[in-house]
């Protein structure tokens, strides 16, 4: 595994217990540690059987297999130890791993020693593999305790040196390989032993501080990536506080505005009551001077009270009211229901209504009162806006949706007007007819609130005239 | 004609009440006034009423208690009642859709302000269901 891998793997956040770099380092480092033993086993066996056999050199080999053995049962121990540690959580994962690998290598500096005793002593150049049992150490541990190993080794050489050069042990000689008196020539043992502990040293040195910018890094790593997300957390937070803030403020508005608007519509249907109750003559004869006075303030109360309920509905739509009122509704019904409110009017403007409706419509999940009030709207709009002509309401059932279409002859929309017919107290340049330009905003959001969406074209491309208005609304899953 | 029928109209706003009255009285109704729904349901029990137009909106009690109240009771349930409505409860947050009124069993609804010839219609339709 490369380092790019293992720091996407620290960065994205998995279901594992997550390890930065140098937590994931010591752990792969103890499972190479294993594999290593593993391999310098074998290689003393093999060393030992070509030494014997091939060459000829004499030397117990009962005793160095013995030793392989030893080790071999510490390294079962230490693949044991590192399978534990891997599911140890992650802040401990460092320290055990100190600790564990310590323990090995001085297992191994003592198996390592007995060896040699028994191959040959200061004889046998195997002496020299110390320098890679430094390079490991340095890999795994403290510079400090990799300083001590290698004194500890050279310690150790000396001793085993200096009681076979008093004769207090026996001296193992290889013979065959070494001379037999090689073991009491001091300028020998003294070159060995200076060239040991040098290169014991350097190594040390080396490695540890090689070990050690790494390690700084993989630290650095750590901070940079746990400074990142603590930025990002705080700014994520602060977005969300920010949007929690506009939605009270947007609340705020809404309730403002459904109070206020309340408030303007209690007075004008008073007013509204009274217009009415002098126009029937309920109150008195009047003048026809009087009359059409009257006929024209009550329709401008008409118009300030159209105005209101618009106002009045976009709070209600926004504030998710609606949802609260939606049942099984039958669509077509609410369509023809629409019609009918129409009939009248159409008429008057000899506006012809043709419905296309098809039979067995599935039901829609709505809140029936609203959407025949966008229904209505459109079919209206529609009525208004054609001088003379058809208005064609059509439904259409899709594979997840239904469609309703309103399709007019009548005078259209402009180009440029087409994207705006939407928005909220738009009105188009082309139109006379009087309007508070809120009736297609609230469709749209009647639409929306349902899930559905809603389309103006202009002309319908049908029939290359008037417009199309068509919305889609989802079925019922 | 005959004796004409009792009205009980139940709204909060007086010149509303006055405009409704007048209009009611020209057909020679006799009509009966309460300005929320406690003094509503009292005048419903004691003058017995041939249909009830209820205002939705009210002080003390709201037109749709009232009128829950108003259909729970086996002397009054069966007199038509309709709802003046068309907006939302004052200072709350909730709207009362129009579907309530009828999950409320009343018999009709009718949207504030309202043409005098459609209160009429509206008044003798529901009094002719109710007399026959």
């Amino acid at each position: 595994m490369n380092t790019s891998d293992k720091s996407e793997r620290f960065l994205s956040q998995g279901d594992e217990p997550e390890h930065n770099p140098e937590e994931a380092a010591i752990r792969m480092w103890l499972r190479v540690f294993v594999t290593i033993r593993w391999i310098t086993i074998l290689g003393i066996i093999s060393a030992t059987l070509v030494a014997s056999r091939i060459f000829d050199i004499q030397f117990p080999i009962a005793a160095a297999f013995g030793t392989c053995g030893f080790v071999a049962l510490c390294n079962l121990a230490l693949l044991f130890q590192a399978r534990r540690i891997e599911k140890m959580p992650a802040s401990q994962v460092v320290r055990k791993a100190r600790t564990v690998g310590t323990i090995h290598l001085l297992l191994d500096l003592l198996a390592f020693i007995v060896l040699l005793h028994f191959t040959g002593g200061i004889e046998n150049p195997f002496v020299f593999y110390f320098v890679l049992h430094i390079i490991g150490a340095s890999i795994m541990l403290h510079y400090r305790v990799v300083y001590m190993l290698a004194i500890s080794k050279i310690v150790a050489v000396m001793l085993l040196v200096g009681l076979e050069y008093s004769e207090v042990i026996p001296h193992v000689n290889l013979a065959g390989f070494a001379p037999p008196t090689l073991y009491q020539q001091e300028s020998y043992i003294l070159a060995v032993l200076v060239v040991l502990a040098t290169a014991l040293f350097a190594t040390a040195y080396m490695a540890t501080s090689v070990q050690g910018e790494l390690r700084k890094r993989q630290r650095e790593v750590v901070r940079l990536t746990q400074r990142l997300l603590k930025k990002r957390t705080g700014e994520l937070k602060q977005a969300s506080r920010e949007v929690a803030k506009l939605e009270e403020a947007r609340d705020r508005f809404l309730r403002f505005l459904g109070v206020t608007v309340h408030d303007l519509k209690a007075p004008l249907t008073a007013i509204q009551s009274y217009f009415w109750v002098m126009l029937g003559g309920f109150a008195g004869e009047i003048t026809e001077k009087q009359r059409n006075m009257l006929e024209r303030s009550s329709q401008r109360i008409k118009e300030l009270l159209t105005l209101v309920s618009d106002l009045l509905d976009i709070p209600r739509i926004d504030t998710g009211q609606i949802t609260q009122e939606m049942k099984d509704v039958s669509l077509s019904q609410l369509v023809k229901a629409s019609i009918a409110d129409l009939s009248e009017q159409a008429k008057q403007k000899k506006v012809k209504l043709k419905a296309e409706i098809p039979q067995g419509l599935p039901k829609i999940h709505g809140a029936g009162p609203r959407l025949q009030q966008a229904i209505t709207n459109l079919i209206g709009n529609a009525i208004n806006y054609t001088p003379e002509g058809v208005v064609t309401i059509r439904v259409k059932e899709g594979d997840k949706a239904i469609e309703v279409e309103v399709i007019d002859t009548g005078i259209g929309i402009p180009p440029d007007d087409l994207p705006h017919v939407f928005d909220d107290f738009f009105r188009a340049s082309n139109v006379e007819v009087k309007g508070t330009g809120l009736g297609l905003s609230i469709t749209k959001r009647i639409v929306e609130t349902h899930g559905g969406r809603i389309r103006a074209e202009s002309p319908c491309p049908e029939t290359n005239k008037g417009s199309r208005f068509s919305f889609t609304l989802p079925k019922k899953r | 004609m005959e004796k004409r029928a009792k009205i009980l109209l139940v709204d909060d706003d007086a010149d509303f009440v006055e405009a409704t009255r007048l209009v009611l009285e020209s057909q020679r109704y006799e009509v009966i006034v309460a300005s929320d729904g406690d003094e509503g349901l009292r005048k419903a029990r004691e003058e017995n009423p041939d249909l009830i137009l209820l205002d939705v909106i009210m002080p003390v009690k709201d037109g749709f208690t009232a009128a829950e109240q108003l259909k729970k009771d086996p002397h009054l349930s069966q007199i038509p009642t309709l709802m003046l409505t068309g907006f939302a409860a004052k200072g709350t947050k909730t709207s009362i859709p129009v579907s309530r009124g009828f999950a409320l069993e009343a018999e009709d609804y009718i949207d504030k302000p309202v043409t005098p010839e459609e209160l009429l219609a509206r008044v003798e339709k529901h009094l002719k269901k109710a007399g026959s």
